[in-house]
């Protein structure tokens, strides 16, 4: 077992920020990512909730050199570097197991951030797992990073102020944008404008991309939902209809749209498994409908000495991910005295007020886009809940139906859970439908215990140890 | 309806390079996710299930495992977590009921 001042987990905003900031006060620093290079899941991949100007392109550049400048100093300061390693457990209290393809290996920290991000909140509806079809992150991520279009002709539905970059960036790319299909209604919208005042710049941001959208005729639908992607082989259609206030669909005028590429993105929720497993509390949020790390000012959870910081403690952007990284950096630095008291409090106190500033942002975002538990009334007895063991919503409705009140019953009752993706993609929609049948809350149906190795590692890397 | 024509402006940096998809040889850009080489080039299945349904990029971030490709032998190889390089091979796995074996 190899030791460190302080070992963080994930290369995106928050884990990079939190390295450069610990790594400048002397502070010996370990970095681990999945991916080959430093960035995370894709710089722009949660949508920044302090975008600068209305330029499009040009803030996009600027981002980009930020993010390059940042990278630059992570690389220069020293900071060892675990790429291409999945960081896939975290044993007591701050032992972390990573495994390359090959190779496997145990860090003893004694300071432990995580920073492991956010993905889409996974929502099956009909036609899920049709090829073309692909969550709000997944398209980000194809146009920003690898330029290239989802299809000719796409839909964009969910909930979420990314929706609209997302529909500006594929008109700029050059695709049709069939609608942009907004679950949340969108009334009285206006009651909030007095709490965008300070976030002129992002609302700036927002209307230049809703006139984009409008001058291409692309209508925008509030208050409906996507309920079936159509095709055979791929993707070819989709039918969107009205839904509540709680993103329930209701019977109605359904519109059909012929579409080779359909994105679905139902907001963010946060990766809190290598938390979880070391024992970090974490309470469910229903405003967002999401499970929140419990942790202080300082960003340290529940255990200490490990902290917690970006997506991966509540999913809200990049720009709040480099601050809350900058602060468990600080926050790291101090702990092993390497700053005193006084200095740390200052530029503590400077990087929670702008913390403070866009959490503003983000209450006003998140009442206008409140989540709707009544999306997963999306899914029929056929759709599949369970992706990777390709299991049936109807099967998961008989075993609650029979009787099952937890996630981890249905789990061992119907394999659900059990493929690759570790439950990630079934857990909410499974709690939700336990909800949906019985009269157990989301919270008492609960979330799949997590269990080490959180993400799958080949048993020949293990195998394999180093150190 | 889809290829061809999916390449946006701005990736003009990247080196261009050719692979093999399933044999045949294919336009991409070094260092691009190898799931972006497949959807620009037209092929949105990139694999087979167990049960005969076709799947390809999903999530994006090597979560949900639907865009496993064989990438030069490499079986269970992400596509979105994949770069493109110089003579890539890559193949759709097939599960035991594809189309293709069904006739």
């Amino acid at each position: 077992v190899r030791s460190a001042e302080c070992v963080i987990v994930g290369a995106g905003s928050a884990g990079l920020a939190a390295a450069r900031t610990a790594a400048r006060h002397g502070v010996r620093v370990v970095l681990i990512d999945e991916r080959r290079e430093l960035g995370g899941q894709g710089g722009d991949w949660v949508p920044s909730t302090a975008r600068a100007t209305a330029g499009g392109d040009r803030f996009g550049d600027a981002e980009e050199d930020k993010g390059h400048r940042l990278v630059e100093a992570v690389r220069t300061l020293g900071v060892g570097l675990r790429l291409g390693a999945v960081a896939w457990a975290v044993f007591d209290p701050r032992v972390v197991a990573l495994a390359t393809d090959s190779e496997a290996e145990c860090i003893a920290a004694d300071t432990l951030i995580l920073a492991t991000g956010a993905f889409d909140r996974p929502v099956p509806f009909p036609g899920w797992t049709l090829p073309g079809v692909m969550t709000a992150g997944a398209a980000l991520r194809l146009m920003t990073a690898d330029r290239v279009l989802p299809g000719r002709r796409v839909l964009i539905a969910g909930s979420g102020p990314l929706l609209l970059a997302l529909a500006h960036q594929a008109l700029r790319g050059g695709a049709e944008v069939a609608a942009v299909c907004e679950a949340s209604p969108m009334r009285g919208a206006w009651r909030q404008a007095h709490r965008l005042v300070p976030h002129l710049d992002y609302v700036q941001q927002a209307h230049h991309y809703r006139r984009v959208i409008r001058d291409a005729g692309v209508p925008v639908l509030a208050g409906h939902v996507l309920r079936r992607a159509l095709g055979e082989s791929a993707v070819t259609g989709a039918v969107v209809s009205p839904c509540d206030g709680d993103w329930r669909p209701i019977g109605g005028a359904e519109r059909h749209l012929d579409v080779d590429a359909v994105i679905a993105g139902y907001g963010f929720v946060s990766s809190t498994e290598l938390a979880r497993l070391a024992g970090c509390e974490h309470r469910y949020a229903p405003e967002v409908g999401d499970y929140v790390l419990v942790k202080t000012r300082e960003m340290e959870s529940t255990v200490p000495g490990l902290f917690i910081a970006g997506g991966g403690a509540g999913a809200a952007g990049s720009v709040v991910a480099l601050e809350e990284g900058h602060v468990a950096g600080l926050a790291v630095a101090h702990r092993l005295g390497r700053i005193d008291a006084r200095a740390y409090s200052r530029e503590a106190s400077r990087a929670r007020g702008r913390l403070l500033h866009l959490a503003g942002l983000r209450e006003v975002i998140d009442v206008m886009h409140r989540f709707g538990p009544g999306v997963y009334a999306l899914a029929e007895d056929a759709t599949l809940l369970c992706r990777c063991e390709e299991i049936s919503t109807g099967e998961a409705r008989a075993a609650i139906r029979d009787g099952a009140t937890h996630v981890n019953e249905i789990k061992a009752r119907t394999r659900i859970g059990m493929g690759r993706c570790q439950g990630r993609l079934c857990g909410p929609a499974l709690a939700h439908a336990i909800a949906g049948a019985s009269a157990i809350g989301v919270v008492e149906a609960g979330a799949f215990t997590p269990r080490p190795p959180v993400k799958p590692v080949s048993l020949g890397a293990l195998a394999n140890p180093v150190g | 309806m889809s290829g061809g024509d999916l390449r946006m402006t701005g990736g003009e940096r990247r080196r261009i390079v050719q692979i093999a998809v399933d044999g045949q040889t294919v336009t991409a850009r070094e260092g691009e996710s190898v799931a972006a080489a497949l959807i620009a080039a037209g092929h949105r299945v990139m694999r087979w299930t167990a049960r005969g349904e076709p799947r390809g990029y999903f999530c994006g971030i090597g979560i949900c495992r639907d865009c496993l490709v064989i990438a030069d032998g490499q079986p269970d190889t992400r596509a979105c977590m994949t770069p493109v390089r110089e003579g890539l091979r890559v193949e759709s796995p097939r599960g035991p009921s594809a189309p293709a074996e069904r006739a």
